[in-house]
């Protein structure tokens, strides 16, 4: 339980971190690579209208069809976000599946209010092929373009023993 | 007659209350962001429970003298977890609602039986085990629509709270069967006695060493591993091929089925007197047999939809069949219902461990390689209703019990 509990708090805080990082990249620097804050523990006060939580919500494929919600979000050691799980397809839980999709690829315009969705640089049928995410597989994601490419995490942000 | 008419709806709105919100408590915590972790604990605890409370349900079924307080008391239960599930999705609360959710689907798939035979006894159960499996798979299907609309145009939150609405109709439903017309004995199975010696029950280790009982529990649970994943399966394949049908083609996959049972199942109910059981269970496996091999090499969408009616096949029989055997068997022992929930975990085993073993087997050699299996699974239980089940039909037709 205690384990759980810790799980969901490292989720929502990667969510949080994240949607931090999207404000402060759209509002104040035009920089992308902005570098991720120091451990330094500093209080930040967010408008509570510039961000939102994404796990459970929907996500929009290119064409406007409906691609499935965000269940879980993968971190590389650096703490990027790397990519997003989204439970795809299927009717009333038949067929269903949890495939993983580059962040790159994710658009989140409209993520801070809530009835928008997020968008998804690709479309169901670019989705098909992809195979099921699972734990401790190697983690195929879907690129912008539809591509599949295995995520690999860089070795020099691996730690040293 | 009134309490028949009851009957009737009671199984239709029953259908509602009881399947309706199953498929969609994941996308529910989903939204409510839960982890995938917690949800999985959720359903594996909910699954788990109604795999053990079968029996311990049944049993509840035998030994309560009012089959009506039971069922209407499980449905209250399930109104009150759906509610739980929608106002406060927490997870104390979520597990409790989940529990009780599974426990009061265990008393309510015996107490339906039992109402039945109680109602109309054995020489017309078999006609009234069709019509309840009409009235059943279109409860479904209606549930199905009501649900997935609601779920579509509100939330998933709303499809909690239209099971709560049900529930109501339900336990009205079953408030028109008059208790009067329901014999307890009949409806455990007992031979009623005319003098007032009791109802005459036997020792439960009576079912322990009933054959035909034991031997037709291995042959569905072969039955249910042979098909429990073989939707499953299909749905994850289509989603493969055209991801923008796959939706529709996989709700098309659930209805055809559900549409079968309602033409076919009151014409099994009149066959299985007149032809006997064993020739239509040789039918419904005989179908599963057919249908595995199909799905093995047919590729194309469209033909896979085809191919569910003979899964509607399967079910129309065997929705009559397993009741109505295990009524066969067990007849005057006065344990029916324990029976049934034996038969039930025999079931519930059978398609859990299928999920599994077709999972598995999908993942690592193809589905052509899961699909050959699971069709020899089914073919096993084909050789064994031919080589050892007894018919079962009472040889003279009791004509008033």
């Amino acid at each position: 339980m205690r384990v759980k509990r810790s799980d969901i708090g490292l989720v929502l805080a990667a969510i949080l971190l994240v949607a931090l990082t999207q404000v402060v990249a759209a509002t104040d620097s035009p920089k992308p690579e902005s570098s991720p804050a120091a451990a330094e523990p500093t209080v930040t006060v967010i408008d509570g209208a510039a961000v939102r939580g994404i796990l459970g919500r929907t996500v929009q494929g290119a064409d406007g069809k409906d691609m499935g919600r965000i269940v879980d979000i993968m971190v590389d050691p650096g703490g990027q976000v790397r990519a997003a799980i989204i439970d795809f397809g299927g009717f009333l839980g038949v067929g269903s599946r949890k495939i993983a999709v580059s962040w790159n690829a994710l658009h989140f315009a409209g993520a801070v209010k809530k009835r928008d969705d997020i968008k998804l640089e690709a479309t169901r049928d670019q989705l098909k092929a992809a195979p099921e995410y699972r734990d401790g597989n190697p983690v195929v994601v879907i690129g912008s373009t539809g591509a599949l490419e295995t995520l690999d995490f860089p070795p020099a942000t691996t730690p040293e023993k | 007659m009134r309490s028949t008419r009851g009957l009737d709806w009671f199984v239709f709105f029953l259908a509602d209350v009881q399947t309706g919100f199953g498929p969609f408590v994941a996308v529910y915590l989903t939204t409510e962001k839960w982890t995938q972790v917690e949800i999985g604990l959720i359903l594996s605890v909910s699954g788990l429970t109604s795999l053990l409370g079968q029996v311990p349900g049944g049993a509840l079924v035998d030994w309560a003298r009012s089959e009506r307080l039971v069922a209407g008391l499980a449905v209250a239960l399930i109104g009150v977890s759906a509610l739980a599930y929608a106002v406060l999705p927490i997870f104390p609360v979520v597990l409790c609602a989940a529990l009780l959710h599974a426990a009061s689907s265990c008393v309510l798939g015996p107490s339906i039986a039992a109402i039945s035979l109680g109602l109309v006894g054995r020489s017309s159960i078999s006609q009234r085990l069709g019509r309840n499996a009409r009235f059943a798979s279109i409860g479904a299907g209606v549930a199905a629509a009501v649900m997935g609309t609601f779920g579509y145009l509100l939330s998933s939150r709303a499809v909690f709270l239209v099971t709560v609405a049900l529930a109501v109709p339900t336990v009205l439903a079953l408030a028109c069967i008059r208790a009067d017309d329901i014999n307890p004995d009949r409806a455990h199975g007992a031979i009623p006695r005319t003098d007032n010696k009791g109802p005459s029950t036997t020792s439960i280790a009576v079912l322990a060493r009933n054959r035909p009982l034991l031997e037709f529990a291995l042959i569905v649970m072969l039955f249910q591993f042979a098909n429990a994943s073989m939707l499953p399966l299909v749905g994850s394949f289509m989603t493969t091929q055209s991801a923008s049908w796959a939706p529709a083609l996989i709700a098309a996959c659930m209805i055809v089925p559900q549409i079968v049972v309602a033409a076919m199942s009151p014409w099994v109910g009149r066959r299985a007197q007149s032809w006997g059981r064993r020739p239509l269970l040789l039918i419904a496996i005989g179908a599963l047999v057919c249908r595995g091999m199909l799905f093995a090499f047919v590729r194309d969408p469209y033909l896979l939809v085809i191919i569910q009616l003979l899964d509607g096949i399967s079910a129309a029989v065997l929705s009559v069949l397993i009741p109505l055997i295990i009524v066969d068997v067990t007849y005057g022992s006065g344990h029916f219902n324990l029976a049934q929930g034996f038969v039930g975990t025999a079931t519930g085993l059978g398609a859990s461990v299928s999920m599994v073993f077709a999972g598995y087997l999908s993942d690592h050699f193809g589905n052509e390689i899961a699909f050959l299996s699971l069709t020899a699974s089914a073919a096993t239980a084909f050789a064994l209703v031919w080589l050892m089940m007894p018919e079962t039909r009472p040889q003279i037709a009791h004509a008033q019990e």
